[in-house]
């Protein structure tokens, strides 16, 4: 129970340092921190000791082992429990006049709507992905609440407070969105690992042990961008030849699913590439694949034709790089010594070529591997798993991933790389220690010292880097981007019964007197706009437009900023007799849009080039076909009601050279 | 099998396939390699409060394969606002003591080893104690006490740290000796970024106070936050004067007076620097003698993080005064008569 802040000389120091108005007032602050992992640990930490009085933390994560190397709140034996209710347990020792609330829970969830966002004084970040950040970014905007953002990764970090109107938000400046590649680089003409480790983690293994499902869908798409139709032709054939290996996978039979790997293996390593070999096109300007032969490779019999070298490339480890030719491998003294001991003992000692996962796979090695992980993949399918997709932490995927990645990139004469490497590409794993973590977590907490007080003037983000005469950059704070998509709108809430209330109602009262035509949106989903009012007499709910979500206000003219409005419950003594929504007081009044600044060109620029010009095997991530719309891109001067019917006759103007389409049925024409 | 006991120079001791599973993510920055080294230190480390609390967890956690913590006082309350190896109940205790347990819960694989009895670091024995290690590291000591054992530590070839933390303000100063240590070449293009050898020669702390800042244009001084760095040298020359770290109102002119003189003896450029501002100096001399959990975790883990760095002779540690600025978040190093 949280109990006033004693007198005692717990926070003597405190109250030195943060003056005796702050200090007095930590007790009754109410801070939330999203999430309880790497940031997370140490940001409790901090905030516990500094005794802000009530901290609720919330973490949809459960903790494993490779955490303990820097989520001290957690020991070996809390492995597999809640990251949000241990870390508390462990935390709630270091003073006992805070109160820790956690919760294991995602923080996207309805629950946790713009009213309970206004419960809270600050928000503090510690998360790891950028879908959760737009998240806290938006509600902490629409519910008046400062925030500071964080990140980290290896040796580098830095912080972000954000207050509406006063600072940045987190989308005023855009963030790069990960890289994709064209379909037929993945499936066709890969020339980099990464292409043959996306293949088997987002194809392979999902055709062999995902869901029955039609994988023309993707293709539709690339067919549609205008990628090589012919090539698409064969593809889609190749795709649905996969019915008999998958039976064979899931059949009892045990002479059918022994056989099944092998036959999984010859149709994707030996008939698939002869089938593209077949298209001479491809091949004209790039070195065509060999397919692989599976009794050769078993019996080291097999040769590659070109020198498809299978050397591993280290990023910054112990192991050199070495040029392994033609599946020798790596001289087997060490690595010998390792293996009898390997299977099951974890006390080995790392032999000095490096851990076993870093050892090199020759031709043979890969083989034996696909053939074991997907006989165990088989055996997990027959035992009731309906599917199994690609999880790092899963060592039979892995070890799929690791060896039919390793047998296409030797098809493609595309240096291999090792399981360790393999786990870290393929399962996105950002490096990372203790040390930046701390640091990071204190200047959070500096910052929403100054938060607290109102220190506006006093803010800085602050950048950990790589300069010797400044590893701690602190950074002037800029105003909001004009231009802002998500941070310039006007966020207003609106408690109500979305079973009962309808489209219509909402807009009207919320537009009050100010009737102008609007186009009204639930995130990408339009609603209506004003040549189509059809859903404006049917409840949010049966739109599901429900708790947590919110309503865009668009308009038409482009003239005011949209309004945000988010749903929320009705108080629970809300009579039943009364209107099934409360308007909020006073109306928004969204102010009008501050046009972008007139360096950008008057006439629109010339649209891309329609049919996609094959990207050339050495280029690097070309961006995928399938482009989306950063959120912090310029707002579209046609209104969306416009651009609906422009493109409908067919016509599609971009604003800027760099504008995405975010409709994937849309065709570019020159 | 129960924590391995640990190697000696002769037999470095390996890691295992389990630790690596433990240490997955930091092997992959800083590699297999440098774990190795890590595993095979002993690291000593004076007085227990909070930026030794941070740095201490930090390297502890990052595996190293002794801690040899050093303090001979008790547990205050007022310790429990920075100090999370401390609880109520342990006021009046013997520091060291309480921590031995907790420390060693975040990592079983690291020896931990206390010295409570102020005789067991002194003289012959302090010595010993550092010939024993492979880097110290003094935290929250004043400026002689520093000098003394900075000098120990050259004698037998020892990397040394100081740090601490005086309010919002904070610092490190290390002497590596001659540093030998690869980095990579950060300006070169990401794919063909290679490691390129270096080396620093160090200067022993009484050395490096005697530094100029002659010669530095207005933009260079300005860069290096020269203010903090003067206030903190100021409040080691108070400490030298009198005993004690300033802790009232009544000592702002005092401590004002030191600093302006370290300022023009170090001849620096007027136009950057011409007096220490005064509300910097006032918030010194009330906070001065505290610390706060916060800036103990930024100072304690650039700390732990410039250890391990020397420790594995991987990426350039500071070279060689780091000050931090809590109020702006903001970190700088001086080169203090290095070449």
């Amino acid at each position: 129970m949280a109990t006033k802040a004693s007198s005692s000389r717990r926070n003597l120091h405190a109250e030195a340092v943060l003056g005796p108005e702050l200090s007095a007032r930590l007790p009754e602050t109410k801070v939330l921190l999203v999430g309880a992992g790497g940031i997370g640990c140490e940001l409790l930490k901090n905030v516990v000791l500094a005794g802000f009085g009530n901290i609720t933390l919330l973490d949809l994560d459960t903790i494993d082992l490779s955490n303990l190397n820097r989520q001290f709140l957690f020991r070996k034996k809390d492995v597999k429990q809640s990251k949000a209710l241990v870390a508390a347990k462990t935390a709630s020792a270091f003073n006992p006049n805070v109160r820790i609330t956690p919760i294991h829970g995602n923080i996207k969830e309805p629950q946790f709507d713009i009213s309970w966002f206004r419960g809270f004084d600050i928000v503090l970040n510690a998360l790891d992905n950028l879908d959760a950040r737009r998240h806290v970014n938006k509600m902490c905007l629409a519910a008046n609440v400062p925030l500071v953002e964080s990140g980290t990764a290896g040796y580098l970090g830095q912080i972000q407070p954000i207050v509406k109107d006063r600072t940045e938000c987190f989308d005023c400046v855009p963030k790069p969105t990960t890289k994709t590649f064209p379909v037929c680089t993945i499936r066709s003409t890969p020339s980099q690992p990464i292409h043959c480790i996306v293949w088997a983690k987002s194809y392979l293994l999902p055709q062999l042990f995902g869901e029955e499902e039609d994988a023309g869908g993707e293709l539709d798409e690339a067919e549609k961008q205008g990628e090589n139709a012919k090539e698409i032709a064969t593809l889609r054939k190749e795709a649905q030849a996969f019915t008999t290996v998958r039976s064979a996978l899931r059949t009892q039979s045990k002479s059918e699913s022994s056989n099944a790997a092998r036959l999984a293996f010859e149709k994707v390593f030996h008939g698939d590439i002869l089938n593209l070999l077949s298209m001479a096109d491809m091949w004209r300007s790039r070195a065509p694949p060999t397919p692989l032969q599976f009794d050769a490779i078993r019996q080291d019999t097999f040769k590659l034709e070109k020198n498809g070298s299978l050397s591993p490339s280290t990023n910054g480890n112990s192991q050199p790089n070495s040029s392994i030719p033609n599946g020798s491998a790596i001289p087997a003294s060490g690595s010998a010594v390792t293996e009898k001991l390997l299977n099951g003992s974890h006390h080995v000692i790392v032999s000095k070529l490096g851990l076993k996962d870093q050892r090199a796979l020759t031709l043979q090695d890969s083989l034996e591997l696909f053939v074991s992980s997907t006989n165990k993949l088989a055996s997990r399918l027959q035992a009731g798993e309906d599917t199994i997709s690609f999880d790092k932490d899963d060592d039979d995927t892995l070890d799929f991933v690791t060896a039919a990645s390793n047998l296409r990139s030797a098809a493609y004469s595309i240096p291999g790389k090792t399981r360790w490497e393999v786990k870290e590409m393929a399962g996105n794993i950002i490096p990372a220690i203790a040390t930046t973590n701390a640091i990071i977590s204190g200047l959070i907490v500096l910052q929403a010292f100054h938060l607290l007080r109102k220190a506006y003037n006093s803010l800085h983000n602050v950048h950990v880097q790589f300069k010797p005469s400044m590893p701690l950059s602190s950074i002037s704070m800029s105003p909001p981007n004009a231009q802002c998509g998500v941070c310039r709108d006007t966020y207003t809430e609106l408690p109500c019964d979305p079973s009962r209330v309808t489209l219509g109602e909402v807009v009207s009262g919320i537009l009050g007197e100010n009737t102008r035509d609007v186009s009204v949106y639930e995130e990408k989903r339009v609603l209506s706009d004003p040549d189509w009012d059809d859903n404006l007499e049917r409840t949010l709910e049966s739109l599901n437009v429900t708790k947590g979500k919110f309503l865009s206000i668009v308009d038409d003219d482009g003239e005011y900023e949209t309004v945000q409005v988010g749903i929320s419950a009705l108080p629970p003594n809300h009579p039943i007799d009364k209107p099934a929504f409360i308007l909020p007081d006073p109306l928004p009044s969204p102010p009008k849009k501050v046009k972008p600044a007139p360096a950008a060109p008057s006439t629109p620029p010339p649209a891309p080039v329609s049919s996609k010009k094959r990207p050339a095997p050495d280029d690097e991530g070309v961006p995928s076909a399938k482009r989306l719309r950063t959120t912090a891109t310029a707002p579209a001067p046609f209104t969306p009601s416009k651009k609906k019917r422009l493109e409908d006759d067919g016509l599609i103007l971009l604003e800027t050279p760099d504008e995405a389409i975010d409709d994937d049925a849309v065709i570019v024409i020159d | 099998m129960s924590a391995p006991e640990l190697g000696n120079k002769s037999v470095p001791l390996q890691i295992t396939e389990d630790e690596a599973a433990v240490y997955d993510r930091q092997i992959r920055l800083w590699g297999l390699e440098a774990q190795q080294k890590m595993r095979n230190a002993t690291i000593l480390v004076f007085r227990l409060k909070g930026v030794a609390t941070e740095a201490i967890k930090n390297i502890v956690l990052a595996g190293i394969g002794k801690l040899v913590v050093i303090d001979s006082e008790d547990v205050a309350e007022e310790d429990l606002g920075a100090n999370f190896f401390f609880r109520q109940e342990d006021v009046g205790k013997k520091r060291v003591e309480v921590a031995k347990p907790r420390i060693e819960s975040l990592n079983p694989l690291v020896t931990v080893e206390t010295i409570s009895d102020p005789s067991l670091s002194e003289g012959e024995n302090l010595d010993l104690l550092i010939n024993t290690a492979d880097l110290v590291c003094v935290t929250d000591w004043d400026r002689e006490g520093l000098i003394k054992i900075n000098d120990i530590c050259r004698r037998f070839n020892k990397p040394f740290y100081a740090g601490g933390t005086y309010g919002l303000l904070g610092y490190i100063f290390c002497d590596l000796l001659k540093h030998d240590y690869i980095a990579p070449d950060r300006a070169a293009p990401k794919e063909a970024a290679k490691n390129v050898k270096n080396t620093t020669v160090y200067v022993p702390l009484k050395d490096a106070l005697r530094h100029r800042w002659t010669g530095l244009t207005r933009k260079q001084t300005k860069e290096l936050n020269p203010a903090v760095v003067f206030t903190v040298l100021a409040l080691w020359d108070y400490q030298a004067k009198y005993g004690k770290l300033p802790d009232s109102i009544d000592h702002a002119s005092d401590l004002e007076a030191l600093a302006l003189a370290l300022v023009a003896r170090a001849q620096v450029n007027k136009q950057a620097l011409s007096t220490i501002p005064r509300d910097l100096v006032e918030t010194m001399v009330i906070t001065a003698a505290h610390e706060i959990s916060p800036v103990c975790a930024v100072v304690g883990g650039m700390l732990a993080q410039d250890i391990l760095k020397a420790l594995a002779a991987r990426e350039s540690p500071i070279a060689n005064f780091f000050t931090f600025d809590g109020s702006t978040g903001g970190g700088s190093v001086v080169r203090m008569g290095l070449h």
